[in-house]
């Protein structure tokens, strides 16, 4: 035949027609009656137009045909094999849900657009300084309005600042996320307010935004809030406008206030703000940031010191935003990737077991003249049919972990609130069950395509002989499987040794008995300040009185709390200063008491005293390491210091204190510059108020709080304690370490199950063997050993691939190790041992068994 | 092996049972239904519209050939013949199959009974 010509349709009814004539014929010749002979054609033929419809779509029918048979097969096997089919199910339920779950987190996190208008065109506003490298994500009010008035690829520049502030209601004061923004700010976000309107520039520190959350907690509703009067930060604010939910920037804020488009603070090195941009429309970053280039050196030249090496850069608003929580997501979506993978080593391993129960079936189809696709094709289906019941299971799975990750998520995760599961992410369930089933069907579909129709008899699985191909590609599952599950063993036990340490580290004061309660008490005038310390002193007096207290002082900067300042400072009579690197150092306010209330050791001179006053001369206490930092071994006692918080006055040292951490157990024990609160009145109303108690802190809140309403209602306040503070300091390297560790387990009992159920495989396949073995004499310990062993073996090799791995991927890791090197013998070996352990664990019980095996009755059944 | 696997096992093996049929001589649709339910002792029910879906494979794969002619009781009918390819076909799955067939029987009917592993 040249070419090949399709049948018609006609020419297939007409054979139709003649096949149905025939039979009927053949009835007759039976004795069946002339209409019943046709009747019974018909049924035994089925619909005629049925069968037209096959023809007429033959390979489409023929497709959707075996696809139901083999699916109804795969069904039939599945359900015939429950223990498989459960511990399949489980395995790819666990691999997929926990995928499932962290990409939900890096979707919503790092992959969906910002939920604003205009996302892509959105940028956050650095500055980098070209000669150390360094890179801030704020700028200076000058540099800003000079980027604002000359860039024209940026269609809206605007500065904003935020932080979280008492704001003064008429009847209560409550602490609120408010960002003090400038006109444009709406501009940049395509802001439209649900009621009122936006503010202008000529409103500035009277005007604002609120959410309509607050406007409902507060006000009762979005229009009772319009015309409201607020008090912020010592300015009459007027309500002007509500934004709805739809939109929060940065953060939570709930208030945005109208802020000068000229910013009051005019230095070219104070960056005091941050600065979002709108590119104009068809404007890519690459051209935005050659214009910002070209501007930031026209400034270099014209401000030759204070904008040395400086450039602004365009950052993408949701790079810079979702930056930070980068490499832990991807640390988690690595960790998760392996879970899968050992998961799928476990799966194939079981599919593997079925396909060599199967291999008798398999060879009879052989020889029946089925194809290789005919052969591979139940495998393949029964793979595909348990991932898509395994991925069912893995997102009813993910569904509660994602809302787990997202409680546990440290309060930092940006756009943790956007976080849910969607259709992007069922997408990719879809596609990773696939390719696990894919994954997990080669070798069992390889298998089943060599295997030849005289090898059903050859090789009687039950008869003692195994392949030897076949046990080389279980063992070396095992060894995958040991050796990733060692990488996560290993990885989970270096980031909890960094917790550990962080955990135990001395933080330079005790957190233990320590209630800290966040006070922002409303100060407008300068009087109002100097009567706000007033109130501050005889509070900590009453509060020391209080039954349960032991101490208690305030402080602006407070460790891992949200006040602080830090800057350069200057001393006189003390070591040279290099212009290149001046001092540094954390500025923090304090009442008299408080190094003693949170046993901060004194190493030299006095604590500050009511006699420090804003009239007397001004003083100081230094860190240990600031006293190394800039006076070496002399006593700095006694010597001068001047720092940029608020005054330019020289202060006394007039005593030396321990080092503390400041920002978390993370951060190093630093220099520290103490101020007196008396002396530094503006630091001095937003405080923290530290309480040593003799019983359990938080039992005393309420007794507090009553104390601080009776001095003055309008202080709004938030409890807390040290501890919890210090906890919630290093929640983002609890998250991570938690979590690997969770996903370790995990990968444990998966190994675990891959080793059980390859020995017991092979045990079951050697009961033969073994019985003849002990039938001559053979020792029961020393089958024992020799499957053990064998386990053993497997284990080792599997540690010895993984501790390669792990050297290749430590390198990953090692910027989030705390006092841990990345090479860490003890982890390494605790991991090790851990795996050798449960290798050998999961196949004491086949081997158990195996030795328990009757010689006598096991020949018998042959 | 029970009633399920039997189902599956026969469609995947419909070829080889029509081809066996057409070794006796050119045979319309009908006919090699009768025959392999015939011959089979009524074990294997031929589903129609696979049997006409195998005989389109079969042609395409130049293994039969077909051509419309009269029946023996005078009605057009379109008949199916062997071709040489297919012969050869048959005759080496044939001998596989007598191969299996002789070894399962020296086993099963033997001294040897299956245990369940």
């Amino acid at each position: 035949m040249i070419f090949k010509r399709k049948r018609s349709t006609q020419d297939f009814d007409e054979e139709m027609r003649a096949h149905l004539a025939l039979e009927a014929d053949a009835l007759k010749d039976e004795g069946v009656s002339d209409d019943e002979a046709r009747r019974r054609a018909r049924v035994a033929f089925g619909s005629v137009q049925i069968a037209h419809e096959r023809f007429y779509l033959k390979s489409r029918v023929e497709w959707l045909d075996n696809l139901a048979r083999d699916l109804k097969h795969a069904v039939r096997q599945l359900a015939r094999h429950p223990g498989f089919t459960v511990t399949a199910t489980l395995t790819l339920a666990l691999g997929i849900g926990a995928n499932t779950a962290i990409f939900t987190v890096i979707q919503s996190v790092l992959l969906a657009p910002l939920p604003y208008a205009n996302p892509g065109r959105l940028a956050l506003l650095e500055t980098h300084w070209t000669d150390s490298g360094h890179t801030a994500p704020r700028m200076t009010g000058p540099d800003a309005v000079d980027v604002r008035t000359q860039a024209k690829d940026l269609e809206a520049v605007s500065l904003f600042d935020s932080g979280n502030e008492g704001v003064e209601l008429r009847d209560h004061s409550t602490y609120t996320e408010v960002t003090f923004a400038d006109e444009n700010f709406a501009r940049v976000f395509n802001l439209r307010p649900i009621a009122g309107r936006l503010f202008g520039d000529a409103e500035s520190h009277h005007a604002a935004l609120v959410s309509e959350r607050f406007a409902r907690d507060n006000f009762g509703g979005a229009q009772a809030a319009l015309g409201q009067t607020m008090h912020i930060e010592s300015e009459a604010v007027e309500i002007v406008g509500v934004v709805g939910n739809g939109f929060a920037f940065p953060g939570k804020t709930d208030v945005w206030e109208a802020f000068p488009l000229k910013p009051d603070s005019t230095s070219r090195t104070a960056f005091n703000y941050r600065a979002v941009a709108l590119l104009a429309a068809g404007t890519s970053f690459k051209q935005a940031q050659a214009e910002l280039d070209g501007l930031s050196q026209r400034l270099q030249t014209l401000y030759a010191t204070d904008n040395r090496a400086k450039i602004i850069e365009a950052v993408p608003l949701g790079d810079a935003l979702t930056g930070s929580a980068r490499p832990t997501l991807m640390l988690l979506w690595g960790t998760v990737a392996i879970i899968l993978l050992i998961a799928c080593v476990n799966v194939t391993h079981l599919e593997l077991v079925r396909a060599m129960e199967r291999q008798r079936e398999t060879a009879i189809a052989k020889a029946l003249g089925a194809s290789r696709w005919q052969v591979t094709r139940p495998v393949i289906m029964e793979s595909l049919l348990l991932a898509a019941i395994g991925a069912a299971a893995g997102v009813l799975l993910a569904v509660p972990a994602v809302q787990v990750l997202v409680a546990m998520a440290p309060k930092e995760l940006p756009r943790a609130t956007e976080i849910h599961l969607n259709g992007w992410v069922l997408a990719f369930t879809v596609g990773i069950a696939a390719l696990t089933a894919l994954a997990a069907s080669i070798f069992p579909a390889l298998r089943a395509v060599k295997v030849e129709a005289a090898d059903a008899l050859k090789h009687d699985a039950s008869r003692g002989m195994t392949r030897r191909g076949a046990s080389t590609l279980r063992d070396s599952l095992v060894v995958a499987e040991v050796a990733a599950t060692f990488v996560l063993a290993l990885g989970a036990g270096l980031l909890m040794r960094s917790m550990a340490a962080l955990m135990a580290r001395d933080m330079g004061y005790q957190t233990r008995q320590l209630l800290v309660v966040d006070a922002d008490a409303p100060a407008h005038t300068d009087a109002d300040y100097v009567r706000v310390i007033q109130q501050f002193n005889g509070l900590f007096a009453e509060l020391r009185a209080m039954p349960g207290v032991e101490r208690a002082a305030g402080v602006m900067g407070l460790p891992t709390g949200a006040y602080g300042s830090n800057g350069y400072y200057n001393v006189r009579g003390g070591l040279p200063v290099d212009a290149a690197h001046q001092p540094y150092a954390t500025f923090t306010v304090a009442s008299p008491g408080y190094f003693g209330t949170m046993s901060i050791p004194f190493k030299h001179g006095r604590d500050f005293s009511n006699a420090d006053t804003n009239q007397g001369q001004f003083v100081a206490i230094i860190s240990e390491s600031l006293a190394r930092q800039s006076f070496g071994d002399s006593d700095p006692v006694g010597k001068q210091i001047q720092c940029g918080l608020d005054s330019v006055k020289w202060m006394t040292v007039i005593g030396v204190v321990g080092d503390v951490r400041q920002d978390s157990p993370a951060d190093k024990p630093g220099p520290t510059l103490y101020m007196p609160m008396a002396q530094h009145p503006f630091y001095a109303n937003q405080i923290h108020i530290v309480l040593r108690t003799r019983v359990a802190p938080l039992s005393i809140m309420n007794a507090v709080r009553a104390r601080i309403v009776r001095t003055n209602p309008l202080i709004a306040m938030k409890f807390t304690t040290m501890d919890a503070m210090v906890n919630d300091s290093i929640t983002e390297q609890r998250f991570r370490a938690v979590l690997i560790s969770l996903f370790a387990g995990a990968g444990l009992l998966l190994a675990m199950l891959g080793v059980y159920g390859t020995t017991a495989y092979s045990v079951a396949q050697r009961t033969v063997e073994i019985g003849i073995r002990m039938a001559f004499g053979a020792d029961r310990s020393v089958i024992l050993s020799a499957i053990l062993r064998h386990a053993a073996v497997l284990a080792c090799i599997g540690i010895a691939v993984g501790l390669a791995l792990s050297l290749l991927l430590v390198r990953l890791v090692a910027s989030m190790l705390v006092d841990v090197r990345p090479i860490d013998p003890l982890s390494m070996g605790a991991a090790a041992a851990m795996l050798l352990l449960t290798a050998i664990a999961a196949s004491s019980a086949p081997a158990w068994k195996a030795t328990h095996v009757n010689p006598i009755e096991t020949l018998r059944a042959e | 092996m029970n009633s399920d696997d039997r189902i599956a096992l026969l469609q995947g093996t419909l070829d080889l049972l029509i081809l066996k049929t057409l070794v006796m001589g050119p045979q319309h649709g009908q006919g090699i239904a009768r025959s392999i339910q015939r011959q089979s002792e009524e074990v294997f029910f031929v589903d129609h519209g696979s049997l006409y879906l195998a005989l389109q494979r079969l042609e395409e794969r130049l293994w039969i050939s077909a051509e419309w002619g009269v029946s023996e009781n005078n009605r057009r009918a379109r008949f199916y013949k062997l071709t040489k390819k297919g012969r050869e076909h048959l005759v080496q799955k044939t001998s596989e199959w007598e191969r299996l067939t002789r070894a399962m029987g020296l086993v099963l009917g033997g001294n040897a009974g299956i245990k369940e592993a």
